[in-house]
């Protein structure tokens, strides 16, 4: 297996640091996205795998073998940019030839290689246009062609839907999956989208402030995430403070706001923050019977977006959160009195 | 108001630039040898007199040789400095910037002496390769300037895709930095031309009889008898000039289209 490994990667800017010790290890044919806010590093990374940075500390390693001091024009990885980057004086042809050229491909092989791409990403028929010619959705598709069809042993894709609209965002992800099964190449994207992320990803490394909070596959990530940054970043989350103390059949949540009845053995007591993800909570007229958590709250406003309604809700403690509701017969007004309630195994403990 | 404005500015330009070339040029075809109005006549004599007349197409053909010169060796300084500063930090940059610009804010009559004095010690003085030499430094920052613009306006994030796909550095310069930079070379090369061909003050000094360019024959029929070949002469350097600057004006047109 021709696995890509990160270790202990540190990188420095004079006196900031950009990467506190970053680690992955990422398989053949993976499809694994950086995913993180403006600043966590993920670009930084990214740069650092395509070898335009160079690491302070820690190495990378190809199939076993040490690549991190290789020069971005051995490395043989494919790299697609945010702004496509497409040479503005070729033709789609030319330019989807460029790395064949260079390989010193014969002529006919070129042709019949930048055909094959063409046909996978489906822009046959613009093969003589010049890039200008283009939409930008075009554009980023021969950018992706130029990329594989060299056969790289790693795909980097540089926030590569950034600068579409979101229907052409969501045709193109479809794609880009598509092709990564057809190819088998490994593929790892850079994105601040969680959307995007989670439709592509087989793992997703969740990055901030420079460092991996959690590399995990979408559903972990959602259901499990392992630190209080991870669970507000991917999705909505509602997420009280509190301690775990000892109970009746083991140790119990216990927060400003609520306590929980969880029995657990298999944990520490002391400081925990519980998540309730706002489709698990059920917003109910009348308390609900004993067994499920039940939090008085009144209705503060409410989104409606036909299928469903996103309720906003304060507590009697003043705390706000959020919760989805059934819209089909009606949605609570503003003001009204209601009950959050959630069942205590759909909660998650993070720290 | 702006209109006002707007229609002075332009009337005020014809009136100081346009008009005194539209009241001497119709000279060059008037049929007796004083330039003065009211014309006696229509005539292509003068036209003759500048293809036949011994000093005229010789030293046309001399200016053309200089320019020619000036043109190449100026493309080769001037690009290769601009190449290489590209590749300094920021601060190399500014400096060699400076250093590569200076030759401009020299006055010419310095540059003159010098250059006659130093040829002279070195015994090549008087030939087309003084003229040459001596040209190129005026031109050659004017080709840095205008490569250095085209390069900078390049997306490095071409090169980068360029290396990704393997390519080597000589290889990413052939294939993408060259020709996306070209307008700027074709640019700084139309200005070496242009530099080299009227430039007289330091043809003044370096030239010998056998080198004798346009401008400098001008000059001194300027001096000794005042005919309308002068005339004829300042109105075919026209006629070059606005087809260069129709080219500058294509080139500009066809790097914006690209970028």
């Amino acid at each position: 297996m021709a696995s890509l490994e990160i270790s202990h990667i540190n990188k420095f800017y004079g006196a900031t640091q950009a990467l506190f010790d970053v680690s992955l290890s990422i398989g053949k044919g993976e499809f694994v996205t950086l995913l993180g806010p403006s600043g966590s590093g993920k670009t930084t990374l990214l740069k650092i795998l395509a070898g335009f940075e160079s690491v302070s500390d820690g190495a990378i390693t190809l199939g076993g073998r040490n690549i991190t001091e290789l020069k971005p024009e051995v490395r043989n990885f494919g790299l697609v940019f945010q702004g496509y980057a497409l040479f503005p004086h070729m033709t789609v042809r030319d330019n989807i030839a460029y790395p064949l050229k260079v390989r010193r491909l014969p002529r006919d092989q070129i042709e019949t290689r930048v055909r094959e791409m063409l046909d996978l990403v489906q822009l046959t028929r613009f093969i003589d246009r010049r890039p200008s010619e283009l939409s930008g959705g075009q554009q980023q598709r021969v950018a992706l062609a130029r990329a594989l069809v060299f056969k790289p042993d790693v795909l980097l894709l540089d926030e590569p839907m950034s600068a579409l609209d979101k229907k052409l965002r969501v045709d193109l992800q479809e794609e880009l999956r598509q092709i990564h099964q057809t190819l088998g190449t490994t593929f790892i994207n850079v994105t601040h989208d969680q959307e995007e992320a989670m439709h592509m990803s087989d793992r997703i490394a969740v990055m901030n402030h420079g460092r991996i909070e959690q590399f995990d596959t979408a559903f972990n990530l959602y259901r499990n995430p392992a630190s209080r940054f991870t669970a507000d970043f991917i999705g909505k989350s509602n997420i009280f403070a509190g301690e775990m103390v000892r109970g009746a059949s083991g140790l119990d949540f216990r927060g400003d706001a609520l306590e929980v009845q969880l029995g657990l053995t298999d944990r520490p007591q002391g400081r925990v923050d519980l998540m309730v993800r706002p489709e698990d909570i059920t917003i109910l007229t009348e308390a609900p019977d004993a067994g499920r958590v039940a939090l008085a709250a009144e209705v503060l406003h409410s989104t409606y977006s036909g299928d469903r309604a996103l309720y906003a809700l304060r507590l009697g403690s003043g705390k706000e959160i959020s919760a989805y509701g059934a819209a089909r017969s009606g949605i609570h007004a503003a003001g009204a009195k209601v009950f959050a309630s959630f069942a205590p195994g759909d909660v998650t403990l993070i720290g | 108001m702006s209109r006002i404005i707007y229609w002075s500015s332009l009337v005020f330009a014809f009136f100081f630039l346009v008009a005194p070339l539209l009241i001497v040029l119709p000279l060059a075809f008037n049929d007796s040898s004083f330039l003065t109005y009211p014309m006696d006549g229509f005539t292509f004599r003068w036209f003759e007199v500048f293809f036949t007349a011994p000093p005229w197409l010789a030293s046309l053909m001399n200016s053309l040789k200089v320019a020619l010169g000036t043109m190449i060796v100026a493309l080769l300084v001037g690009g290769m400095a601009a190449m290489g500063t590209m590749l300094m930090g920021k601060w190399g940059q500014l400096v060699l910037s400076a250093l590569f610009v200076s030759p401009i804010v020299i006055p010419s009559v310095v540059l003159g002496v010098a250059m006659a004095y130093a040829f002279g010690r070195m015994g090549v003085g008087g030939g087309y390769l003084s003229l040459v030499m001596a040209h190129t430094i005026l031109a050659a920052p004017l080709v840095f300037l205008s490569v250095m613009t085209s390069l900078k306006g390049l997306d490095p994030e071409l090169d980068r895709a360029a290396a990704s796909m393997g390519a080597s550095r000589w290889y990413r310069f052939q294939t993408v930095t060259l020709p996306l930079a070209m307008p700027g070379f074709a640019t700084g090369a139309l200005f070496a031309f242009i530099t080299s061909f009227d430039e007289v003050v330091v043809a003044l000094f370096l030239a010998s009889p056998q080198s004798q360019t346009l401008p400098i024959t001008l000059f001194s029929s300027l001096r000794d008898r005042l005919e309308p070949t002068i005339v004829v002469v300042a109105l075919l350097l026209s006629i070059v000039s606005c087809l260069f600057i129709i080219a500058l004006n294509r080139l500009q047109k066809r790097g914006e289209t690209r970028n």
